[in-house]
């Protein structure tokens, strides 16, 4: 009677054992911070920029 | 729009540490915080590898989504930037990066650490550009200026590539054609060795 006492007892503690596969994500909040203000547009900045990589990145 | 990226190629870096003294001495990093860092592969080992590293400006950056204040950014050039005024310095965001770009100097006794501080591929902060504020809290901002990155513009070996990622991908696969083959960097060579 003991004996099966403990096995009924072992499996009620080891069935509320498991492993959670669910992955945590976390999604970016909104930005809080000071305004960042360019002095240049994104479209021109990205045009001077391309032609800088050509002077100065491309393969020798 | 143009996504700003970095990229080392492997099979060019020399590991000669230029990309690190450039990015210290361009925005006069202090003691202690490296933005950048070279990292080798079985050094001393034929067949060495050397990358040069920092932050990669992920476009589903971790440290962006991690941060209890919200204090980064991303810019219309795909660039990741934060605000130091708003750091709390709690460093979860360097548990998050993969790349261990966030750098911390160390402020007060028992090592309390100070704002965070990272790579900010030349373009500043929140700052007005080029003003004296955006130099001395995030470096200088170059990309105002219509220059790339110094650690890329200046790397000899032009193993470091910075700009739009399109660009460099394009650069990157020319030389991997020309190379007559992928790089030697993964493959099954180079994962089961003998």
């Amino acid at each position: 009677m003991k004996k099966i006492i403990s096995i009924v007892f072992a499996t009620f503690i080891l069935s509320a054992c498991y492993e959670d596969t669910r992955v945590t994500l976390h999604e970016p909040g909104v930005y809080k911070g000071k305004r960042d203000t360019q002095t240049m547009p994104a479209e021109e900045r990205e045009a001077l920029l391309k032609l800088r990589f050509n002077e100065v990145q491309t393969d020798r | 729009m143009a996504r700003m990226k970095f990229l080392c190629d492997a099979e060019r870096c020399i590991e000669c540490n230029a990309c690190v003294t450039a990015c210290k001495n361009e925005h006069e990093v202090p003691w202690g915080i490296n933005r950048r860092r070279v990292v080798t592969i079985d050094d001393g080992i034929p067949g060495e590898k050397s990358i040069s590293v920092a932050c990669m400006h992920c476009t589903d950056a971790p440290c962006q989504a991690v941060c209890p204040v919200d204090c980064f950014y991303t810019t219309d050039d795909g660039v990741v930037l934060h605000d130091k005024d708003i750091c709390i310095g709690c460093g979860y965001c360097f548990y998050a990066c993969p790349f261990g770009a966030p750098q911390y100097p160390q402020e007060g006794a028992f090592g309390a650490r100070g704002k965070m501080d990272k790579c900010t591929f030349c373009a500043g902060g929140p700052e007005s550009d080029n003003s004296q504020a955006e130099l001395d809290k995030y470096g200088r901002n170059r990309l105002a200026e219509g220059k790339l990155p110094l650690c890329a513009e200046m790397c000899s070996t032009k193993a470091l590539l910075a700009g739009d990622g399109d660009i460099v991908a394009d650069l990157f696969r020319n030389r991997v054609v020309r190379r007559g083959g992928r790089p030697d960097t993964w493959g099954w060579n180079t994962a089961y060795k003998d």
